[in-house]
C-alpha cells in the first residue's frame, strides 16, 4: 500500500467516516453600505456514502454554502470570512487556489439549479464533458473519450457516440440536465453536491434522474449533498436533513427522526405548510411574514417575529446548539430550556 | 350533477410551424388534440400533465386567447363562440385568470390602485372614490392591508405580488378562475398562503377554479375532479378520491408513481422511461405506447386510437387494456 494511502486510511479512521465537516462557516456579502450575512455560522458534516439534504426557504443561504464549500463565492462582492472545511484531513479553506482546483470537479463537483447555464452553447455536448477529464484526470483521445462515454451512458443518453457532436440545444431539458450531471460525474467525485438540479424537470423525469443518482451513489460510495425545496426528495434521497433559516443551521438530524418529531419549531412548520400526497389536511399551516433581511438579521432568535412559540428570551438571545444525540443537534430555547 | 358552468367539448388547437428548415412549410403542432371536460359550480377541476401536453393552451382558448381549431365551449349552457357585444364582456367579466409569474403578469409602472382598478373602469365605468373603496376591499380580501393600493409592484414580494394578481382577478365578481400554475413560481413556505387564501375564497364567493398544475400533491389538496392530459389528449377523468384512489390509466399510475413521497418509508413507485412524445409528430394508435410499461407490442395500442370511456361513474379513461366494469 502507498504510503499516501496508508497516511489517508489512519486519518480517516480518527476522523470515523466523516468526509466533510464544516465549522462555523460565514460568508459575507460586502455592500457599499452594510454586510450581507448570506451564510452566518454554519456548521454539519457529511458521511462517507451519506446523502445530505439541505432545506430551507428561499435566500436563507442553501447555494451560498454550496458555493462556500466549493470556494466558488462570488467575486468581487462576497467573501468567506471565517470557518473550517474539513475535507477528510484537509482544511479547505487554508489551501492554496491552486491546491483547491485539484479538488474542484475532480473529488468534489456541484450539479446547479439551472442546465442552462451551466452549458456553452457554443461547444459539443462531448466537449464539455470531457472538459472535467482533460483537466484532473490529465486524460485525452482515446482514454478521455471513453471515460465520456461512459458517464453518458451512466446518465442514460441514448446513443451517446451520436449525441457527443451535438450542441446543447438539440438536447430536451431532461437530457440536458443529465448532461450536467455527467459532467459532475465523470470523475468519479467523493462529494456530489446538487443544488436543486429537478426543479425544471417533469415528475417522470425527475423520477428517473433521483433514481439515477441513488443507483450512482451506491455503485461507487459517493457523498451527495442535496439542496431542494421538495421534502418529497428529502425522504427518499437523504439519510440526514438540514434546515436553514436566515444563513444558519437551525436543525440537524436524520431523516426519519426528523419527519417524525421534528424539535424546531420552524422545521415543524415547513413540514406543515406543504400539501404532501396522501395526507389530507383541512388547512395548510401558513407560515406568517416572511424571512428577516439578511443585512440586518434581528438580535436573538431569527425567526421569532414569525414563530408561534416565541418568549421573551427568544427576542434577546440566539439559541446555542441543543446537542440531540449523535450528529442531530437544534438552536431552540424551547428545546434547551425543557431538559 | 351539479350545475355546469363551462363545458368543453372535443377541443383542438394545431398550431402552424415545427418543422425545421429542412423541411419547408412546417408540419402542425398539434398542442390540443380533442378535450372534453366540464367545471361545475363551486368546483375545482384540475388539468396536470407534464410540460408541453397542452394544458395552457386548453387555458388559453378558454380565456380567448387562441382560437380553437374544432370544438366548443359552452359557458352556462351556451356558445361561447356566439357571443358578440354585450355577451361576449359578459363572458370576460364571468371568465377570469392567474397566471404563474407574478413578477411579469404585473405592469411595474402602475400602481396597485390602477392594477386592480382598471376592469372596474374599462368595464364598470367605477371612478374616484367608489373606485378606492372597491379596491381596499378586493385587497382586504386577499389579505393586503388597503393602504398598499398606492404601492408599485416592486414593493412587494412574489407572494404579495400573487395576491394582487388574484385581487384583480377578482375585481368584477367572476365566476370561473382559470388558475395556470398559481404557485409554481412561489417559495415553498409563501405557497401555503395562496392555497389557502384560494381555498378560503372559493367557499365565500362560491368560485370555480380550473386549477392547472403539474403538482400532484396540490392537486389532491385543491381540486374536487381531475383530468389527464398526455400529448394534447385526455387520458383520464376521474373525481379526486377515485383518481387518487383507483387509477386508471397506466400514464396516471406512472405520474402518481413518480412523485417523491415525504415518507422515507414508503420507496419510491416504479416510473416510466423516456420522455414525453412530441405534439409535433404524435405517436399512432396510443399516443402512450412509446412508454407504456404494459403495452405488450400489440398492434392494437400501436394502431388504434383507445376510445374515451366512461369505465365507472364518473370515471372516464382511454385505454385498450382497461375494461369497463360489468354493469
Ligand atoms: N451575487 C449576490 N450579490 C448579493 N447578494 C447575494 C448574491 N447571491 C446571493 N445573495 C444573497 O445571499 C443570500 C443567500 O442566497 P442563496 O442563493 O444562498 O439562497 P438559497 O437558499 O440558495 O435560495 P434559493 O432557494 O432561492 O435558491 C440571499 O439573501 C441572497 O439575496
Ligand atoms: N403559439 C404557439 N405556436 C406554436 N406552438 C405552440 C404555441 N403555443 C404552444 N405551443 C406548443 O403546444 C404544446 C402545448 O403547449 P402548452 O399548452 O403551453 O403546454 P403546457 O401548458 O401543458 O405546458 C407545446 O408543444 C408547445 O410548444
Ligand atoms: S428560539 Fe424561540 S423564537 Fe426561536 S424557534 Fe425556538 S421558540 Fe421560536
Ligand atoms: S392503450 Fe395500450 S399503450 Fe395506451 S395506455 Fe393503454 S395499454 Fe398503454
Ligand atoms: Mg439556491
Ligand atoms: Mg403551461
Amino acid at each position: 500500500m502507498p504510503a499516501r494511502a496508508l497516511e489517508q486510511m489512519l486519518r480517516e479512521s480518527k476522523e470515523d467516516d466523516i468526509l466533510l465537516r464544516v465549522e462555523g462557516l460565514k460568508t459575507y456579502f460586502f455592500q457599499r453600505s452594510a454586510v450581507l450575512k448570506a451564510v452566518d455560522g454554519v456548521s454539519f458534516s457529511v458521511a462517507q456514502g451519506e446523502a445530505v439534504g439541505l432545506v430551507g426557504e428561499s435566500g436563507s443561504g442553501k447555494t451560498m454554502t454550496c458555493l462556500s464549500l466549493m470556494r466558488l463565492v462570488p467575486q468581487p462582492g462576497a467573501r468567506i470570512v471565517e470557518g473550517e472545511i474539513w475535507f477528510k484531513g484537509d482544511n479547505l479553506l487554508e489551501m492554496t487556489e491552486q491546491e483547491m482546483r485539484a479538488y474542484r470537479g475532480h473529488r468534489m463537483a456541484i450539479v446547479m439549479q439551472d442546465p442552462q447555464t451551466s452549458l456553452n452553447p457554443v461547444y459539443t455536448v462531448g466537449e464539455q464533458v470531457a472538459e472535467p477529464v482533460r483537466l484532473h484526470l490529465k486524460e485525452r483521445g482515446q482514454q478521455a473519450m471513453a471515460r465520456v462515454l461512459d458517464s453518458l451512458r451512466a446518465v442514460r443518453i441514448p446513443r451517446p457516440e451520436l449525441r457527443l457532436g451535438q450542441y446543447p440545444h438539440q438536447f430536451s431539458g431532461g437530457m440536458r440536465q443529465r448532461v450536467v450531471a455527467a459532467m459532475g460525474l465523470t470523475t468519479q467525485p467523493e462529494l456530489l453536491i446538487a443544488d436543486e438540479p429537478t426543479t425544471s424537470l417533469d415528475v417522470t423525469i425527475q423520477a428517473q434522474f433521483l433514481r439515477l443518482i441513488r443507483e450512482l451513489q451506491q455503485d461507487s460510495g459517493t457523498s451527495v449533498i442535496w439542496v431542494t425545496h421538495d421534502l418529497g426528495i428529502v425522504a427518499q434521497m437523504c439519510d440526514r436533513v438540514n434546515v436553514m433559516y436566515a444563513g444558519r443551521i437551525v436543525e440537524s438530524g436524520r431523516v426519519r427522526q426528523i419527519y417524525k418529531e421534528p424539535q424546531h419549531p420552524y422545521t415543524r412548520a415547513l413540514l406543515d405548510s406543504v400539501p404532501l400526497m396522501g395526507t389530507r389536511r383541512e388547512k395548510l399551516y401558513q407560515i406568517e411574514g416572511q424571512p428577516p433581511d439578511l443585512r440586518s438579521i434581528p438580535e436573538g432568535c431569527p425567526f421569532w417575529p414569525r414563530c408561534p412559540e416565541a418568549m421573551d428570551k427568544c427576542k434577546e438571545q440566539y439559541p446555542p446548539r441543543t446537542s440531540l444525540g449523535g450528529e442531530d443537534f437544534v438552536h431552540c430555547w424551547l428545546t434547551e430550556e425543557g431538559r | 350533477m351539479a350545475n355546469r358552468l363551462l363545458e368543453v367539448e372535443g377541443l383542438a388547437k394545431h398550431f402552424r410551424g415545427g418543422g425545421n428548415w429542412l423541411s419547408s412549410g412546417g408540419d402542425s403542432i398539434r398542442a390540443v388534440d380533442g378535450v372534453s371536460f366540464s367545471v361545475e359550480e363551486g368546483e375545482t377541476f384540475a388539468l396536470v400533465g407534464e410540460s408541453g401536453c397542452g394544458k395552457t393552451t386548453v387555458a388559453k382558448m378558454i380565456l380567448l386567447l387562441e382560437r380553437p381549431t374544432r370544438g366548443a365551449i359552452s359557458f352556462q349552457g351556451k356558445d361561447v363562440s356566439s357571443f358578440r357585444g354585450g355577451s361576449l364582456r359578459e363572458y370576460k367579466r364571468l371568465v377570469q385568470a392567474v397566471f404563474q409569474d407574478p413578477y411579469s403578469s404585473l405592469n411595474p409602472r402602475m400602481q396597485v390602485l390602477d392594477i386592480i382598478g382598471e376592469p372596474l373602469r374599462v368595464h364598470q365605468g367605477m371612478r374616484g372614490r367608489d373606485l378606492r373603496m372597491r379596491v381596499g376591499e378586493l385587497l382586504e380580501n386577499v389579505g393586503l392591508n388597503p393602504v398598499t393600493a398606492s404601492f408599485f409592484p416592486h414593493q412587494f414580494s412574489g407572494g404579495q405580488r400573487q395576491r394582487i394578481a388574484i385581487a384583480r382577478a377578482l375585481a368584477l365578481r367572476p365566476r370561473l378562475i382559470v388558475l395556470d400554475e398559481p404557485v409554481s413560481g412561489l417559495d415553498v413556505s409563501i405557497r401555503a398562503q395562496i392555497l389557502n387564501l384560494l381555498v378560503d375564497l372559493q367557499r365565500e364567493l362560491g368560485l370555480s377554479y380550473l386549477l392547472i398544475s403539474h403538482d400532484l400533491a396540490i392537486v389532491e389538496h385543491m381540486s374536487h375532479r381531475v383530468g389527464v392530459m398526455y400529448v394534447g389528449k385526455m387520458v383520464e377523468l376521474a373525481t379526486r378520491d377515485e383518481f387518487y384512489g383507483n387509477t386508471l390509466h397506466p400514464y396516471s399510475n406512472a405520474l402518481l408513481a413518480s412523485v417523491p413521497q415525504p415518507d422515507p418509508d414508503v420507496p419510491m413507485g416504479t416510473t416510466i422511461g423516456g420522455e414525453v412524445a412530441s405534439p409535433i409528430n404524435p405517436p399512432s394508435g396510443c399516443r402512450f405506447h412509446t412508454r407504456c410499461p404494459i403495452y405488450l407490442e400489440t398492434n392494437m395500442c400501436r394502431e388504434v386510437e383507445p376510445e374515451w370511456r366512461e369505465i365507472l361513474s364518473e370515471h372516464l379513461t382511454a385505454c385498450h387494456k382497461v375494461e369497463p366494469a360489468v354493469v
